[in-house]
């Protein structure tokens, strides 16, 4: 009995301490936004973690980081830049040039230049949107390439099995080119219907989708004010839009008071951050959808 | 003369990454000090401008001013250093930040 109780003391201890030496070993991977996250995630499997440090209610163009945040970044194997000037605070730190990776390097070309405006509002202060679109991810893709990007580093740095990185690069692209069917297919009806949107997020998706988006300045999930009702009546009669894109669920009252200028609201979120409930994929295809059904129902 | 790349580096991704006239904010570490650095994104040196050196816990430790070239040096003896360094500087019109981490200062000592 006693020698039993031994064993199985032993045994437990083996198999904790084992457990910790892997834990312990296990690769570290950082990304700038929840989509990097998420390629980062199908590819390694369970050979390492992937961490995604900004806080959920902060925009992660725009986070300023901690001195611990940017300790614990400075610790990972491998850290996964989205580029086209998304995430400022990469510019702002001390980061390991050899676990840097930036995973839209292959597609500057492909950038949308974009106006100069700046504002203020959130966590970030005054910022800008001058230079490049940041949100790449809403072209499926561009996606693809970033996901490739991801892939090479991750086996460049022998972080995963190659061959298991490669199938796993295999069955995203599947999905990723899956979900760009199903977007083309979607939106193959909407190319003159007129949108507008209420943060200028959009572009690769309008332009990947033949979408016509006219971006406002509203904040995320914020209700407008008379002007900006104001403004967004006058850019309605315009364009003809009747359908405004909102990049999170707005107030009762906003969504009302749309209806009293003959526009239906759309929630397409960027998934910078993760949805509360679904993933990348199935999250992005349900915004294809609504705004898809929306549109049609517009151009009726 | 990697100083002087990082923030040529930094002047030169500044125009895609902010406004047309941002400040550039970089700060390097040897084992005495911190030396800011502040230009603007066209290239000129921010002649005058508040610094101010906060701890981890964004605790403000000290306050300084910007030379006439945009610089200014922190001796580590003079702050605690132990949970890391955030500089700001702020001209009036700009601000920006950098922040230094304890393992920033650790790798520069030898440690």
């Amino acid at each position: 009995m006693q020698r039993l109780f031994k064993r199985t003391v032993f045994t437990t201890l083996g198999l904790f301490l084992a457990t910790v030496a892997v834990a312990q070993d296990r690769p570290k991977v950082v990304t700038v936004n929840y989509p990097l996250q998420y390629f980062a995630e199908r590819l390694l499997g369970d050979a390492g973690d992937v961490e995604f440090p900004v806080p959920d209610d902060v925009d992660p163009s725009f986070w300023r980081p901690s001195i611990a945040d940017i300790s614990m970044i400075q610790s990972a194997d491998l850290i996964l830049l989205n580029g086209a000037s998304f995430a400022t605070w990469v510019d702002r730190v001390t980061l390991p040039r050899s676990r840097l990776v930036n995973t839209s390097a292959a597609i500057e070309d492909q950038f949308i230049v974009t106006e100069s405006i700046t504002h203020s509002h959130g966590d970030g202060g005054e910022h800008s949107h001058e230079g490049v679109a940041s949100y790449l991810w809403l072209d499926p893709t561009l996606a693809i390439a970033q996901a490739e990007a991801i892939a090479d580093a991750i086996t460049a740095r022998e972080l995963a099995s190659a061959d298991d990185v490669a199938i796993r690069l295999e069955e995203l692209r599947a999905d990723l080119e899956a979900m760009d069917q199903t977007a083309q297919s979607a939106f193959s009806d909407t190319r003159d219907v007129a949108l507008i949107a209420t943060h200028p997020r959009y572009q690769y998706l309008a332009r990947r989708y033949g979408l016509s988006i006219t971006s406002l300045e509203w904040d995320a999930g914020a209700a407008p004010t008379p002007e900006q009702l104001a403004e967004l009546s006058s850019i309605a009669e315009r364009t003809g839009a009747q359908v405004l894109i909102w990049e999170a669920e707005p107030p009762a009252t906003a969504i009302e008071a749309l209806r009293g200028l003959g526009m239906e609201s759309v929630i397409f979120p960027t998934l910078a951050h993760k949805p509360s409930a679904g993933t990348y994929l199935d999250t992005y295809q349900k915004a294809v959808s609504d705004l898809s059904q929306a549109s049609l129902g517009a151009n009726n | 003369m990697i100083r002087a790349v990082g923030l040529a580096t930094l002047l030169a991704a500044a125009p895609l990454a902010a406004a047309a006239h941002s400040l550039v904010v970089f700060a390097s570490v040897d084992c005495d000090a911190v030396t800011v650095e502040a230009k603007f994104s066209n290239g000129k040196v921010a002649q005058k401008g508040e610094v101010r050196v906060l701890d981890g816990e964004n605790s403000l430790l000290t306050t300084l001013q910007l030379e006439s070239d945009g610089t200014v040096h922190i001796p580590l003896s003079s702050v605690d250093h132990s949970q890391g360094l955030v500089i700001e500087v702020d001209t009036g019109g700009h601000d920006n930040y950098w922040i230094v981490t304890p393992e920033d200062i650790a790798r520069k000592c030898g440690s």
